[in-house]
């Protein structure tokens, strides 16, 4: 059903790193396998967008070089748990990513060491969050942000990559559920178009 | 609902965003499986999604991954890797808790079982010697009692022995006069000698009969030297009776006699109290 996952800027970066390329199914195969070189090419390949969505949802840097490692040796060692009916390889891995961040991100240790380190409350530190630039903007990034509102690119923020609830979301910003629910929406069309028509 | 109502209720995107509750998830599989064209627009959303997520990618340091490449074949199970930041040396802490555990309790309860097995040995070993020693030392007490008895008796029998040398010698003594003073016409059953050794002029008196006097009165021996009484001392009656008592001394003497005094004795003898009396012979 889903063969062959490389799209267009993914393959463009292997090409740059690395002579051999693999498919989907090998390297589903690979990873079940416990293939190490395999498993190497795996992170070479995807370590860098778990790493920017954990970076985003955790804005700390040394925490998340360590949810990085947690989140490869989970892959590694729960690989059976993945399966390819349900979505691809990478949906799976940053799915995992997210969800070890946002776990993270809302226990209550880390949240008290946030505070001690910003004195902050919880959502309006949330909300003061800055987006944090990739390195390396070759993929355009900048460009989509300018075609994102600063309120849509907060409510995407705040939903996708702080595992906000609706409700937190509606009370973050200020303006009633049903107009979260109407804007978010709007929001992710608005994306969807974007990115569609970036010609990555 | 057919599959254009669904996609546009907005379900997918909130979905995308994270924020669709579990109910809504729920409609979303069902649709996803029941209409191709949901799954469809799910997928693009969701590329669309991944494509925003990758524009954000940033290369992690290159020490990471030599971290997860040392720790893949470490620890294989899930709840250790989850804790394993925080708590990095407790696992093999634990396993040595729990395997040292046992044989630690085991080898103090067999110490325990053998040093009590010991203490009641030497117990009971104690115990009697301890009933032996006390038998010893009731015996040791009382042959203790019965030594010193018998050596307070033995020092009496020598110092009377030593005595009735000493008298002895006296008596023995051939420059030694014995003068026998019998009782007094007031006192006829009274008797007294005395011992004069003429060269040393020492007088020495044995008691053969007199009464006991009074608490506060003495018997006083007497030398009469040319028809005057001269104090010859005051003698101790009781057991001493038994024994020479040795008296002043005297060079000359024509008769020796003894009056009962008030105790420590007179100045001069009471007449009236005069018990015996004997003249020197030749």
């Amino acid at each position: 059903m889903f063969v062959i996952y490389l799209t267009v800027n993914n393959s463009t970066r292997i090409n740059l790193e690395s002579s051999v390329t693999y498919t989907e199914t090998e390297l589903v195969h690979g990873l079940l396998a416990r293939d190490e070189k395999l498993f190497s090419y795996i992170y070479d390949l995807y370590s860098p967008a778990l790493f920017g969505v954990i970076s985003k949802v955790l804005n700390d840097n040394a925490a998340a070089n360590d949810v990085l490692q947690e989140v490869f040796l989970k892959i590694w060692r729960n690989a059976d748990t993945y399966n390819e009916q349900k979505g691809r390889l990478f949906t799976w891995m940053l799915n995992v990513a997210r969800n070890t961040a946002i776990d993270l991100l809302r226990s209550k240790s880390f949240k008290q060491e946030q505070k001690t380190i910003y004195n902050t409350d919880d959502l309006h530190a949330l909300k003061e969050t800055t987006p944090v630039l990739p390195i390396n903007d070759q993929l355009g990034f900048s460009q989509v942000l300018e075609r994102l509102t600063k309120e849509q690119r907060q409510l995407i923020d705040l939903a996708y990559y702080k595992g906000c609830t609706q409700e937190e979301i509606a009370r973050i910003m200020d303006v009633p559920l049903g107009t979260v629910k109407t804007r978010m929406r709007n929001a992710i069309q608005q994306l969807r178009t974007i990115i569609n028509s970036t010609n990555l | 609902m057919n599959s254009q109502d669904f996609i546009s209720s907005g379900i997918i995107e909130l979905y995308m965003a994270g924020v669709a509750s579990e109910q809504q998830v729920r409609e979303l599989n069902a649709a996803i499986a029941q209409f191709p064209e949901v799954a469809a627009e799910v997928e693009a959303y969701r590329r669309s999604m991944e494509a925003y997520v990758n524009m954000q990618s940033i290369n992690p340091s290159a020490d990471v991954k030599n971290r997860i490449f040392s720790n893949l074949n470490n620890t294989p199970n899930l709840q250790q890797v989850l804790s394993e930041t925080d708590n990095d040396l407790q696992p093999t802490k634990v396993v040595y808790m729990q395997s040292s555990k046992r044989p630690t309790w085991k080898w103090i309860a067999s110490i325990a079982a053998v040093l009590l097995l010991g203490s009641l040995l030497l117990n009971f070993v104690f115990f009697n010697r301890y009933k032996e020693f006390k038998g010893y030392k009731d015996k040791y007490e009382s042959l203790l009692l019965s030594q010193n008895s018998i050596l307070s008796k033995s020092n009496l029998y020598k110092t009377r022995l030593e005595q009735m040398q000493e008298s002895m010698n006296v008596i023995q003594d051939p420059k030694v006069f014995k003068v026998s003073m019998p009782g007094t016409k007031a006192f006829p059953t009274a008797l007294a000698t005395v011992f004069w050794n003429k060269e040393s002029q020492q007088v020495y008196l044995k008691v053969n009969n007199l009464p006991e006097p009074k608490a506060d009165q003495q018997y006083q021996l007497w030398a009469i030297v040319d028809g005057k009484p001269v104090d010859m001392g005051v003698f101790e009656m009781g057991d001493t009776v038994n024994l020479l008592q040795k008296m002043k001394v005297t060079g000359k003497a024509q008769m020796f006699a003894v009056t009962l005094e008030k105790k420590g004795g007179a100045a001069s003898p009471t007449m009236e109290q005069m018990y015996v009396a004997g003249k020197i012979p030749g």
